[in-house]
């Protein structure tokens, strides 16, 4: 049970952003993806779900054996993955509740009963230590940076994907809402979850121990290995890698 | 008999509306409202029995009000005033409601102060044919201090091909009063042409506080409603107005708000939502006699189909009406590529130290927030139903009003499932 991108291209506006991904999540595991800015970490999220504007010319995205590489961003969220979005959208006139109701829903034959939804959201906000006030709120309409990324990890407690994607959600955090999206994020690893933690910095992966670290530079992952890749990066950086990379390339 | 001022007023005016050819109306660029569909000859006014008890109403009538709890009900049928209806508790306060030839009547120095004080026949063919030949039409008056609870609801009708309505309604709320006053303009899906020629005129005096609501739902018919609404708000007296154009083969509507004496402030939340051959042509004004006066105005349209919809919105600050505040901004969202929208806001200001400013958009659904929610497992077609309720929901939501807010609630999503295929193949050629 798990995500597979298999050499995957992709082109934005005429550019090639991917170059040949290939890289695998399994339930049960927590992958960290890191590399600088504009090396294409949000390009794979983005694919991953399906955005319109990037354009897959090779490769395939799996889940499960399936084959979703020309599925719709909605069907994809319902065969399991979900994206946190580095920049979520703000939805005017539309309030947390509501959405968070229409998009469970979404995913379900039946519709939840009103009482076990209400339930449900109240332990996912307790959770993320989420003031009950929020719910009627417009949603991410004035929300602050952390506002709007624990909105994005409480669409996820509530949708319970497979595989989640979480796009540089640490990023414009301070350390005590770093520590309270890491908790949430925490709280729902385990055997039936598969996430992939995009980031720029090693911050993130303090709270949130990847089994995998993965380091993508301009459009390929050049270097793999297991948590303590990530602690090599913190000290030496990203130039380091370059070098090699390109010093083993010549 | 009917009273002196009012024969005079009909005589005048019948002058103006006889020597008036019939308008076009010509806006930027692309844009002209024009009459020549309408076969004006072909319409007459249809005159109707009274009815005796509330379940006696059309249909499409209760099912607009749902058996809703009202301080008061009025209801012109065609030409007729064919019902009315108000608490005894309200009138033992001295609130009036009745049709406008009662009042004229049993009324005649309330009527003769306030009648057409702000309207004029000369304002064009249309405005001088109500003046002159309104039939029915509506009264409120509420007496100073008078505090009213529910909704004082206004109704015409138009529920036969064939029928023009002349359409008068005048109201009053006296000094420190307060209410809530709705007006309905209802058809059924007519199979034929129709005109609603209307006027509306409510004076606000000193202190007092009105939520006014205009719903215009003319169903799906050819009725063309051309009118003029116009409020004046007195000193330190407050006014919030919602229009609401849900249904209109074609409209044409002069909004205009008053603030007139210092310390007076308006609001004014309008939706429109356009569907089919739909065309609507509003033009409204925020004005500022007075100092020390506020307004906000906010527009916010939807179209689907071939239909058209122009938004004209003026803030005007007349001579030493300084220390003025007011804003006007007005959006459209298309969806559809044979729509077309116009959001004009203008300005014209005479004095100085006021602060004002508008703003107008017209734009598309947001496929970057679609995206996001297609992301949540919502289906595309869902999450611009959801987008386009959001859109109004600040709008809707400002009602205060359950009843409307839920009846306009229900008519925008009845609008979007049918034009459901429309909108997703719209949307998925721009992804």
């Amino acid at each position: 049970m798990s995500l597979e991108i298999q050499n995957l291209h992709v082109r934005v506006e005429d550019k090639e952003i991917l170059k040949g991904v290939d890289l695998s999540v399994s339930k049960g595991e927590t992958h960290a993806l890191m590399g600088p800015n504009g090396s294409g970490k949000s390009t794979l999220a983005n694919t991953i779900m399906g955005n319109p504007n990037y354009v897959v010319t090779e490769g395939k995205v799996l889940l499960n054996g399936e084959d979703l590489t020309e599925a719709a961003p909605d069907e994809r969220a319902r065969a399991g993955l979900f994206l946190a979005f580095q920049y979520p959208a703000t939805i005017p006139g539309v309030s947390v509740a509501n959405f968070l109701r229409t998009a469970v829903n979404a995913g379900r034959d039946e519709p939840l009963r009103v009482m076990d939804f209400g339930k449900l959201l109240r332990q996912n906000m307790e959770l993320l230590k989420i003031d009950p006030a929020f719910n009627k709120r417009y949603l991410n309409e004035g929300f602050s940076g952390g506002e709007k990324k624990r909105a994005e990890i409480l669409q996820m407690a509530m949708l319970e994907p497979e595989i989640a994607v979480l796009d540089e959600t640490d990023s414009g955090l301070d350390i005590d809402a770093l520590r309270i999206v890491s908790e949430g994020v925490n709280a729902l690893r385990g055997p039936n979850a598969g996430f992939l933690v995009i980031t720029h910095y090693t911050r993130i992966l303090r709270y949130v121990l990847p089994d995998f670290v993965h380091i993508m530079l301009n459009g390929r992952i050049v270097r793999e290995g297991g948590s303590e890749l990530a602690d090599d990066l913190e000290e030496k950086g990203y130039d380091f890698i370059r070098e090699e990379v390109e010093a083993g390339a010549a | 008999m009917p009273p002196s001022f009012l024969e005079e007023s009909r005589r005048a005016a019948l002058e103006v509306y006889e020597r008036e050819p019939v308008p076009t109306w010509r806006r930027s660029g692309f844009w002209t409202t024009t009459l020549r569909h309408l076969r004006l000859d072909e319409l007459e006014p249809r005159r109707y029995e009274a009815v005796a008890s509330y379940e006696d109403l059309p249909a499409v009538l209760r099912t607009a009000l749902a058996g809703e709890e009202l301080g008061g009900l009025i209801v012109q049928r065609g030409a007729t005033s064919v019902y009315s209806w108000l608490d005894p508790a309200l009138a033992e306060q001295g609130v009036v409601l009745t049709s406008l030839e009662q009042a004229a009547e049993e009324h005649p120095e309330l009527v003769e102060r306030w009648y057409m004080k702000r309207l004029s026949a000369e304002e064009g063919k249309f405005s001088a044919g109500t003046a002159a030949l309104w039939t029915g039409g509506a009264f409120l008056y509420v007496p100073p201090e008078v505090r009213i609870e529910k909704p004082i609801q206004t109704v015409y009708l138009i529920d036969e091909p064939g029928t023009v309505q002349y359409a008068h309604t005048l109201g009053v709320v006296a000094r420190f009063a307060e209410c809530r006053v709705r007006e309905y303009c209802l058809a059924p899906d007519l199979e034929g042409q129709a005109l609603h020629a209307g006027a509306f005129e409510l004076y606000l005096e000193e202190g007092a506080q009105v939520a006014l609501a205009h719903l215009q739902d003319w169903g799906k018919g050819e009725v063309y409603d051309i009118s003029t609404k116009r409020v004046e708000v007195g000193r330190d007296a407050h006014c919030s107005w919602v229009p609401l154009h849900l249904g209109g083969h074609l409209t044409k509507q002069t909004l205009d708000l008053i603030t007139a004496e210092r310390g007076s402030d308006m609001r004014q939340n309008g939706l429109y939502f356009t569907e089919g051959d739909e065309h609507l042509d509003l033009f409204t004004t925020d004005q500022h006699e007075k100092g020390d006066t506020t307004g906000d105005t906010v527009w916010k349209g939807a179209l689907t189909g071939s239909s058209r919809a122009s938004y004209e919105g003026l803030i005007r600050i007349d001579y030493g009406a300084q220390n003025t505040h007011t804003y006007l901004q007005t959006h459209s969202m298309l969806l559809s590529p044979k729509a077309k929208a116009d959001a004009i806001p203008s300005l014209i200001v005479e004095t100085d130290n006021v602060s004002a400013s508008h703003g107008g958009t017209v734009g598309e659904v947001d496929e970057e927030l679609v995206f996001y929610m297609m992301t949540r497992g919502i289906p595309r077609t869902e999450a611009v139903r959801i987008l386009v309720e959001g859109y109004f929901e600040p709008v809707v939501s400002k009602l205060g009003d359950e009843a409307l807010e839920e009846l306009v609630r229900a008519k925008v999503t009845a609008k979007l499932s049918a034009a459901e295929r429309e909108v997703e193949a719209y949307i998925a050629e721009r992804a």
